[in-house]
């Protein structure tokens, strides 16, 4: 599902809605460059859930808890930045936070997909930067004017235009797609 | 001397309390999954009740895994917390040898079933010795199928136990013919008495040489193209 927001408050209103949809048990990668808004992502979404507590980010801690106001459930904000192998992110055990009535979302966590299982992946990108993901490096020919040097994606301010691609891995969402459509629709590119 | 025996390494938490008048007290809840919140507390209940003063324990035993990343954590720290301040030493046993223990006179082979997380189960076989259990197959951490391919080519009468068993029942009821019964989660209790055996042998160690076993799959580097792009 690919989504459009012009500003930061539109990157933070489909998150709101994400949170809508989502449920204890869930995993959500949080994909995207340096500065993409993964973090202001986590914000949006925890707000949505009643979360007053400033969301920021846990690189340094490795996870961060909050309790979801009015509910059992807990929000677990994830960042594997600093951990450089696939046992370091086991042993992180986030899908038993998720099964023990939590929310997780996983900063970074693209980069260990198969040891995090079944999950959601909200992938953060600039409108500009399509092909900075491709390994190669082969530019895809003439429509692409811009041509972003690659030092400069950081300083991409936070408060632009995102293309958000969501994208399920396992069954967990199937039953959930439709309604998810939904409440996105007016964010659809 | 007696033996304080810490349990969370699945979902149940659990603490006794013995030594060689075998266990004089135990504690176990098995739902909610509050590790944390529950395991001081059931400390000081099963002492307490036990008109047991903590300067009378002289041994701390936990489990040591395999099991719940999280569950067995709190356990451990919780575990090595009061060997330290006590100045007492610990003994660290499996969740494997907890389970198979309780089924020592059967002259099956015991195949305690521990639920892994994301459809993989750890497992290990025993027979039955004088005096106890042996391990005769090494902790293995695979899918339910890779289960059931061991028993089978075993091809011996087993006795499954554990969660992993309960909780996939079925699917290994399907591919191998054997009974999966009780009990379900390791317990204190038989923690307290396997701790004892060993701490008459002297087979303890200092808190520091405590490590919780994860069994996990294979580690692997991850691909940081982006991170040392960046550094």
């Amino acid at each position: 599902m690919l989504l459009r927001a012009e500003s930061l408050a539109t990157t933070q209103a489909i998150a709101a809605a994400l949170a809508g949809v989502a449920r204890p048990g869930d995993l959500i990668v949080l994909a995207g460059e340096m500065g993409a808004g993964k973090t202001a992502f986590a914000q949006g979404f925890g707000r949505a859930l009643g979360i007053d507590e400033a969301i920021t980010s846990p690189t340094f801690t490795l996870v961060h808890s909050y309790p979801i106001p009015n509910s059992k459930h807990t929000l677990h904000h994830a960042d594997l930045y600093r951990l450089d192998t696939t046992g370091d992110v086991e042993e992180l055990a986030l899908h038993e936070l998720a099964e023990f009535g939590g929310i997780v979302l996983i900063e970074w966590g693209d980069v260990a997909a198969a040891a995090i299982g079944d999950h959601l992946e909200v992938r953060l990108e600039h409108p500009d930067d399509d092909d900075h993901d491709d390994e190669a490096g082969d530019h895809d020919g003439g429509d692409d004017d811009h041509d972003v040097d690659e030092d400069e994606v950081d300083e991409f301010g936070l408060d632009g235009a995102r293309l958000i691609t969501l994208e399920p891995t396992g069954p967990g969402w199937a039953g959930r797609w439709d309604r998810l459509a939904t409440v996105m629709e007016s964010f659809r590119c | 001397m007696l033996i304080l025996g810490i349990e969370s390494a699945t979902e149940q938490v659990g603490v006794a309390v013995g030594g060689h008048e075998g266990v004089i007290a135990t504690f176990e809840v098995t739902r909610g999954r509050r590790h944390a919140e529950i395991l001081t507390p059931a400390i000081e209940f099963v002492l307490r009740n036990a008109d047991v003063d903590v300067s009378e324990i002289g041994c701390v035993a936990v489990d040591i895994g395999p099991g719940l990343f999280t569950g067995m954590r709190v356990g451990i720290a919780a575990a090595k917390a009061m060997a330290q301040a006590l100045r007492i030493p610990m003994i660290g046993i499996t969740s494997l040898d907890l389970l198979a223990f309780p089924s020592r006179h059967t002259d099956r082979v015991v195949v305690p079933v521990i639920d892994a997380r994301k459809s993989e189960v750890f497992w290990a076989m025993y027979r039955q010795v004088p005096g106890g259990v042996q391990q005769v197959s090494t902790p293995t951490v695979g899918p339910v199928d890779e289960l059931v391919a061991d028993l089978l080519a075993r091809s011996q009468e087993a006795l499954l136990v554990g969660d992993g068993a309960e909780r996939y029942r079925d699917e290994i009821l399907d591919g191998y013919r054997c009974e999966i019964d009780a009990p379900v989660h390791p317990s204190p209790g038989a923690l307290v008495q396997l701790a004892h055996a060993k701490a008459l042998r002297e087979e303890w160690v200092r808190p520091n040489e405590i490590e919780p076993i994860y069994l996990r799959a294979p580690d692997a580097q991850i691909n940081w193209a982006t991170r040392e792009q960046r550094a």
